[in-house]
């Protein structure tokens, strides 16, 4: 099968993302030091709507896992976990972090493209498949993503992904206000990724990323949910927040429960846009 | 509260049926002479589940065109609505064109449908503009659920969330927001004397009060309900009757907005089976 990332994309996407992780493993935002002393390093909307599904012996895949530390933190809630990356120096930080915190026995890691998962994992089958924040705008094929996802579930099984609203990926400040307006396409467009210079990163804005570009696709919620029900899964719910984990501007507002918020122009937060999401979809069991 | 809301919008609805009878919208000579009012979106993702026999059960159906054209395709159809005013010119409109046999309409709110209908469906259906006007999608959903044979199919296309959002002066250049997503189930007033389908008519009853609902709101309590998705879609056009500056009418018949084509939803449909 052909790849569906064009060649230019992929190598663009793996700098960025090796650049990121140095600049990452450094950072406020992700705190590495607070997560080896034993912080979980999910986020509360996660453990809640995720959480009772892991129990102590889950096997769980985590696709697109960055440096791992979100995949280390369900080891620790019992899982048997396998992290997935197309960054090597994010799967060498992993491997090294789950090293570091006593779970790289319960812990493994796989650097691969997200679209070569099969080959490395080969017919291995997980309890759950977890996905979050930040993960399908690199892919441009959700069915062939779906298809990966359904192919490694076992029955019964259950996959969890938490992300940012499309609506929220549509949003453009409106210039010298801290307000927003849909700048960007709302719907799909395969053939067309958005090619963006990098400035900075959403875990350190003032970080040196010069000369990086990054490679994104746009994808609406029927092509999410309908790449979901495609391969087979059913959908067991949707939900909608008007909060992010991360800001997009430096005028955002975060709150004590990490959520970050537009504000509403008189003080408060605004609460009437989406700007993430949760699926939970399970596999048929028969 | 709800019931100012309730008689507010009744109103509105009760003297539109009027305007709408005799607006080209609707064009209800051409349907009684056999033009059918349904969308090229709904004949093609629903249709294939419509067949000589299949009951029916059409949700806010105004005054019945899309129910009986439903009917004419060969189902037994019930059509449901809070207007008074709209299930009379629908029983009306069935015996003009000989439908009362495979027709029948139930002047209801929605949410209070299981206290006045028997019986369960097919299909259950409902389309373009009906979910503004319900501020309660939970015991919507349940209604849906209660109505659908196990099996059966629930069909929805509808008016996109975000078609709701832009602002008024919204421009190709500028799309600004005006309006929420989420409502959290606090309706939004609007005073418009003109209506959709009829922007010359001036009408007595201009105050209404409408719910935009997100995906989420929608779609989880069908879920939760029983039904499980087939699929959602969403498209860059809509059929004509949203009346916002920003849209446009374009070569087909379907409106998009000016400048986004391609890129801005403004319709979506769903298909649903309900467990068993």
């Amino acid at each position: 099968m052909t790849d569906p990332i064009p060649e230019e994309a992929r190598a663009a996407n793996l700098r960025l993302w090796n650049a990121w992780t140095r600049v990452h493993e450094k950072s406020a935002y992700y705190d590495v030091e607070r997560f080896k002393a034993g912080a979980t390093s999910l986020h509360p909307l996660e453990l809640e709507e995720l959480g009772p599904f892991v129990r102590p012996g889950t096997t769980l895949l985590h696709l697109q896992c960055h440096f791992g530390m979100d995949t280390l933190s369900w080891a620790r809630a019992g899982a048997d976990v396998v992290g997935l990356d197309l960054s090597d120096e994010s799967i060498e930080l992993a491997r090294k972090l789950a090293d570091e915190v006593g779970l790289s026995r319960r812990a493994e890691f796989v650097c691969a493209d997200l679209y070569d998962a099969d080959a490395h994992l080969g017919s291995r089958l997980f309890d759950v498949v977890f996905v979050s924040w930040g993960a399908i705008e690199w892919l441009p094929d959700l069915e062939r993503w779906a298809g990966i996802v359904a192919r490694h579930l076992v029955p019964g099984g259950t996959f969890y992904m938490a992300e940012i609203h499309p609506f929220a990926g549509s949003l453009d400040e409106v210039p010298g206000e801290h307000d927003v307006r849909v700048g960007y396409p709302l719907l799909p467009a395969p053939e067309h990724p958005e090619v963006d210079a990098i400035q900075g990163s959403y875990a350190d804005r003032s970080a040196d990323t010069t000369g990086l570009v990054a490679y994104g696709w746009t994808h609406d919620l029927a092509e999410i949910l309908g790449a979901l029900t495609g391969a087979g899964l059913r959908v067991e719910h949707l939900h909608e927040f008007p909060t992010s984990p991360a800001p997009f501007w430096d005028w955002m507002i975060q709150d004590e429960a990490r959520w970050w918020w537009l504000p509403d122009g008189k003080g408060g937060l605004r609460r009437d846009l989406p700007l993430s999401y949760s699926v939970r979809a399970s596999k048929p069991a028969t | 509260m709800l019931e100012d809301y309730l008689k507010a919008n009744l109103a509105s609805w009760d003297e539109a049926v009027g305007v709408h009878v005799g607006s080209q919208l609707y064009d209800v000579e051409g349907f009684k002479q056999g033009r059918c009012s349904l969308s090229d979106i709904e004949i093609s993702e629903l249709g294939p589940s419509v067949h000589e026999g299949t009951s029916l059960l059409h949700l806010q159906c105004h005054f019945g065109l899309d129910t009986l054209s439903w009917a004419r395709r060969g189902a037994v159809v019930t059509g449901v609505d809070f207007s008074g005013e709209g299930i009379e010119t629908a029983r009306a409109l069935a015996d003009e064109v000989g439908l009362t046999a495979r027709a029948s309409f139930v002047r209801s709110d929605v949410l209070a449908l299981p206290d006045v209908l028997q019986g369960s469906f097919d299909v259950v259906f409902s389309s373009w503009g009906a979910l503004i006007w319900l501020g309660d999608l939970e015991r919507w959903a349940q209604v849906v659920a209660h109505f659908l044979k196990p099996g059966g199919t629930f069909y929805l296309a509808e008016f996109h969330p975000y078609a709701y959002l832009l602002a008024d002066d919204a421009a190709p250049d500028s799309l600004r927001i005006g309006y929420p997503y989420f409502q959290y189930g606090r309706p939004q007033r609007f005073d418009e004397e003109d209506d959709y389908a009829d922007r010359e008519a001036r009408m007595e009853h201009t105050v209404t009060f409408e719910w935009n609902h997100g995906f989420a709101e929608i779609l989880d309590p069908l879920l939760h309900n029983g039904l499980r998705l087939e699929f959602l879609h969403e498209f860059p056009h809509t059929i004509v009757g949203l009346p916002f500056p920003f849209l446009e009418v374009c070569d087909d018949g379907l409106q998009r907005v000016k400048g986004h084509h391609d890129d801005f939803p403004l319709s979506f449909s769903l298909k649903m089976t309900k467990e068993g």
